[in-house]
């Protein structure tokens, strides 16, 4: 072996693509119009996006409610100084439409040394289901800061946004983006993050309302040591799409990335589509990952795609996997309920509840955990027509 | 029932269905021997339009996987297709073809 095979062999001397995630790229010439043949679109149903695709330009926007502890910052900037200042590039058509038309980049400056357990609060509201807006949010998160930040998506819309999360060496942020929309929203968000050396990052994604929402939360590294758990948790009811598509892109070395995703689905054509993806290039020794999603499928009629993907590179990882489940309710855990004296009704009730709360627990933001736990409840209340099973 | 004008008669080939958007309904419309039917025209099972796939023997054959949907019963006849999809009712008047799609013969609620 020469020097320079073996050179080759231990870097990634030409960049490698995911299989399934194609390169970031601004340029609209990059993302075609899909036709909902394309791996990455084939769950998707296009025509239920209602026009977004064609990248109409707009200036509708949703009303921006904010809550922020001293010291954090708001200031809006360019597109182009969005994209020089660390803004990760858009991965899809939806994402890079938004890049083009936002006219504006929301930014959410949190400094240098922030450290705060009051939550930073954003609520997005939207009034008209017709309304397009497209969005574009770069969150900046200091060396060595402490923050969490939580996005509330409420009301209808036509909403495409391109999400940036850059977090400095050694920072800790959390990271909540709540979709609770009505019934006749439409919002496909792509949520990236950088994450610092030695720094810790939880990413969590709750879903519950909205007609189609399609999320993306991407996680790449700046450096060694960096740490990423994407959390995430949805309801599907009659009629609804839900889908949600990770990818970790282990890039630095001892890095870590950690998935979970657990959701249910209740009525007709409740749908949901769950897509991970891990890539371990060559330089990322070390690392460790996991990625685990589970689905609860409460009646007839309900559809759940879950499809875990791990591109590896090197050997020389402390560990990599991937798992996922779709079931119905544990017959034993009901029966046992029932023997307590506790009615069906009821039983089924506790066991979808223990099956979110630990989640719910994991996403650990005190100032929203009732909140969640409410709009969990509220979605359990929810009549089923159809039948159980 | 209100029945709209769909196509004329002589648009529907004998091999493969015409795709036809009829309100928030896209329609597929296809003809065995004199018998003209009409079914949503998407595929259970991949969300494919049906009208790219061949009519042969009084079915419809989606392209991508291979089911056949039954254009009499919109049942499928094989896999990976498992639900039925949506047939509505047709009318053939003076060589137009007319559907109504307010409502299914056989009782599928269209996608």
């Amino acid at each position: 072996m020469t020097l320079t095979e073996s050179v080759r062999d231990a870097l990634e001397t030409t960049r490698v693509e995911s299989h399934l995630n194609p390169p970031a790229s601004y340029d609209l010439g990059d993302h075609p119009v899909p036709t909902g043949r394309e791996e990455t679109w084939r769950f998707t149903p296009l025509k239920r996006l209602r026009g977004i695709l064609d990248g109409e330009p707009s200036d509708a926007s949703l009303t921006w409610e904010t809550t922020l502890p001293e010291g954090i910052t708001m200031p809006v900037i360019s597109a182009e100084e969005a994209a020089r200042s660390g803004e990760l590039p858009p991965n899809d058509r939806p994402a890079a439409l938004a890049a083009v038309l936002s006219g504006g980049c929301q930014v959410i400056d949190i400094p240098a040394e922030f450290s705060s357990d009051e939550p930073i609060l954003v609520r997005l509201h939207g009034d008209d289901a017709d309304a397009l807006v497209w969005g574009q949010l770069l969150v900046r998160v200091g060396n060595h800061a402490r923050a969490t930040l939580v996005v509330e998506h409420t009301g209808s819309a036509r909403y495409s946004a391109l999400t940036t999360v850059v977090v400095g060496d050694g920072a800790d942020l959390t990271m909540v983006s709540i979709q609770d929309w009505d019934d006749d929203a439409v919002h496909l968000g792509r949520d990236a993050i950088r994450v610092g050396r030695d720094a810790a990052v939880k990413h969590a994604a709750l879903t519950f309302g909205g007609n189609l929402v399609r999320m993306h939360a991407n996680v790449e590294y700046a450096g060694p040591g960096g740490s990423a758990e994407l959390l995430g948790l949805y309801f599907a009811d009659a009629g609804q799409h839900i889908e949600h598509r990770l990818f970790a892109d282990h890039n630095a070395p001892r890095t870590r990335s950690n998935v979970n995703y657990k959701g249910a689905l209740q009525g007709e054509r409740a749908h949901t589509v769950w897509v991970g993806n891990v890539l371990i290039r060559q330089v990322a020794e070390g690392i460790e990952t996991f990625e685990e999603n589970r689905n609860l499928v409460l009646t007839d009629g309900c559809q759940a795609d879950s499809i875990p993907n791990l591109e590896i590179e090197t050997g020389e990882i402390a560990g990599a996997g991937h798992a996922s489940a779709t079931g119905r309710f544990d017959d034993e855990q009901l029966f046992y309920l029932r023997s307590r004296g506790i009615d069906e009704k009821e039983a089924r009730r506790l066991v979808v509840h223990g099956f979110f709360n630990d989640l719910i627990r994991k996403v650990g933001v005190p100032a929203i955990e009732d909140r969640l736990v409410t709009i969990v409840e509220a979605e359990l209340s929810k009549n089923v027509s159809g039948k159980v099973l | 029932m209100a029945f709209q004008r769909a196509c004329a008669l002589a648009d529907v080939a004998g091999d493969e269905a015409l795709a036809v958007t009829m309100g928030a309904f896209d329609v597929a419309v296809a003809r065995h021997a004199d018998e003209v039917f009409a079914v949503e025209n998407i595929c259970s099972h991949a969300a494919v339009a049906l009208s790219e796939g061949e009519v042969d023997d009084c079915t419809v054959e989606c392209w991508l996987h291979g089911s056949r949907f039954d254009l009499r019963t919109g049942k499928p006849t094989g896999l990976p297709a498992t639900e039925p999809i949506a047939t509505f009712p047709v009318d053939v008047r003076d060589g137009d073809v007319y559907v109504d799609t307010e409502t299914t013969l056989n009782g599928v609620v269209p996608q």
